[in-house]
């Protein structure tokens, strides 16, 4: 068990985000977090990555509680995530952005940043030279010297994703991977994330479009902060509680 | 263009420009007679060290309004150390600057929690805070009217000092631009940009928000035992609010987006005064229409303006 969630809730003030949330991702799997908007699926996300505190329940990662440990410890722990608003490093380069975010691995101790030592050279050489394979696989070389924020959205999106591997994650979280994107572009990605996947990370994703349940192994589907359905893409097709929460419940009368 | 690196270092242009000043400023005093000038020479290198280790914080998106409180961390440790306690100045300069840098890391933690305006904000308190300090302690600081007596770094003549102020520029500056530009400076960029995106990758805020506060700090207190010991007599006007927005404006005027801008600025700032003597009541007028200017047509400030000039010239051609 790579991740193991249990009884995940957070009230924020008098409203219920998350209740009693269950989640397990095997080591390898893609798995797939869906539900209506407002259900709740970024907040899941914020939990585990601890960008917000629980109020209850348990995030496991690798058999050890990561519950109310700062972002950049989980992040080092091997998380990795995309923003589904996808916030950039703006004012860097699309190089700049995925070798700024080579911060974990290869780690250069401060001083020898500082004093520009060989090691620190090395690592910084290595980090180039990584970035733009990354870049290479994501379709991003052609624009790496222009700024992120001038970037159209679809390529914003992949440039999150860019960001999230350079943190070497054992798991990606990504948040809405497929939106704002093209047709063309939907495709694309939904083959990086496959490959992402054949590399050997396991990822937990959020989305909308409906088309990524076809490449997703397992899904789970919230509603209103409650787990209401889980398994194949198959199953949930005859599960009525999913298609109420989705579609409403006149489609099941009719 | 060849090989395209993702953070750049030093272009050699840039490096010859440095150089060049540093070499024109170290064959100045040939032509200076008066020590006036020198004085006035002098006081430039330490605002630019003050004023740009103020941009080492900006560049996390903090901008400090307690530069000069911090600089009167130092220059007021290494006043008492070496007036009431004989220690040499060369000694207790260097410890003046750590008990800054301590001081910087201690409120370092509670103030990285907070960013941007809020930062400002507390920064203010703080630099106004520790100016009483001083008072408390005023027996041996000389309350309001100042602390003479402060043992000075040379008994000669003021090029000595001319000298030697104008080597810790360039030491302290040496020191900003590595901290600036390895990746210890792309984090707090990145910091700057977007905290959860940096934190999602692991970069620690408080982490490298500390780590700024101290080094910044380690200069400006540098820089304030230098000043004291160059001027022998410190008081609080030096260190007050005043002198604090004085580094800001410095900063917004010559470009808070690069490295050259706070240096730039204080020079400016500080040779034109120096054209208008007779009218020095008005200069902080002439600050704030300076600071309009910037503000309305060259946001980016005087570097700014050079790279507009820059890019218009290669449109005409």
């Amino acid at each position: 068990m790579l991740l193991e969630i249990s009884n995940l809730t957070k009230h924020f003030g008098g409203l219920t985000a998350v209740s009693g949330v269950d989640l397990k991702v095997d080591p390898g799997e893609m798995v797939g977090l869906i539900g209506p908007n407002g259900a709740g699926k970024t907040t899941v996300f914020n939990l585990i990555t601890g960008f917000i505190k629980p109020t209850k329940g348990e995030v496991k990662f690798k058999g050890k509680n990561i519950v109310g440990q700062k972002p950049h410890v989980i992040a080092n722990k091997g998380i990795g995530r995309t923003f589904q608003l996808n916030p950039l490093f703006a004012d860097f380069t699309v190089l700049q952005n995925v070798a700024a975010s080579f911060y974990l691995h290869p780690k250069s101790s401060l001083i020898s940043a500082f004093l520009n030592l060989p090691g620190y050279q090395r690592n910084e050489d290595y980090i180039n030279k990584k970035a733009k394979e990354i870049l290479d696989l994501l379709g991003l070389t052609t624009h790496q010297d222009e700024l992120a924020k001038n970037l159209p959205q679809g390529y914003q999106k992949m440039l999150g994703i860019a960001r999230a591997l350079a943190t070497r994650p054992t798991l990606l979280l990504l948040d809405e991977p497929l939106g704002g994107m093209s047709v063309g572009e939907i495709e694309f990605t939904m083959e990086i994330i496959q490959k992402i996947r054949e590399s050997g990370v396991t990822i937990l994703l959020v989305e909308h479009n409906m088309q990524i349940m076809d490449i997703v192994d397992r899904i789970y589907v919230i509603s209103f902060g409650h787990r209401i359905a889980t398994g194949t893409i198959e199953e949930l097709r005859k599960n009525n509680e999913v298609i109420e929460a989705y579609f409403g419940a006149q489609i099941i009368d009719t | 263009m060849t090989e395209q690196k993702g953070f750049p270092t030093i272009a050699k242009t840039q490096a010859v420009i440095y150089l060049a000043v540093i070499v024109v400023l170290a064959i100045l005093p040939i032509f200076i007679k008066s020590p006036y000038t020198y004085h006035i020479f002098i006081l430039t290198f330490v605002y630019i060290i003050a004023t740009s280790s103020l941009r080492t914080l900006a560049i996390s998106g903090q901008v400090s309004m307690a530069h000069a409180g911090f600089m009167s961390i130092g220059a007021y440790t290494s006043a008492v150390l070496a007036r009431y306690l004989g220690w040499s100045p060369w000694l207790s300069m260097p410890v003046g600057a750590l008990a800054t840098m301590l001081v910087a890391v201690l409120v370092g933690f509670p103030f990285s929690r907070v960013r941007a305006i809020y930062f400002s904000m507390v920064s203010l308190f703080f630099g106004i805070g520790i100016l009483s300090i001083n008072s408390i302690f005023g027996k041996y600081t000389g309350h309001i009217n100042g602390m003479i007596g402060i043992p000075p770094l040379f008994v000669g003549s003021r090029m000595q000092y001319y000298f030697f102020f104008l080597g810790l520029m360039v030491f302290c500056l040496i020191i900003l631009w590595r901290f600036e530009t390895c990746r210890i400076g792309i984090c707090l960029k990145a910091i700057d940009q977007s905290h959860e995106v940096a934190a999602s990758v692991g970069i620690s805020e408080t982490k490298f928000r500390v780590l700024a506060m101290g080094v910044s700090c380690f200069v400006v207190g540098l820089a304030g035992a230098a000043y004291a010991h160059y001027n022998m007599v410190i008081s609080y006007s030096s260190f007050n609010l005043i002198a604090s927005i004085d580094m800001l404006v410095y900063m917004l005027i010559g470009g808070i987006g690069s490295f050259a801008g706070p240096i730039i600025g204080t020079a400016v700032l500080f040779i034109i005064p120096e054209l208008f003597r007779q009218l020095k009541e008005y200069t902080p007028f002439l600050y704030a229409g300076i600071l309009l200017l910037v503000v309305f047509v060259m946001p980016n400030g005087l570097v700014g303006l050079m790279d507009q000039i820059r890019d218009l010239v290669k449109k005409e051609k």
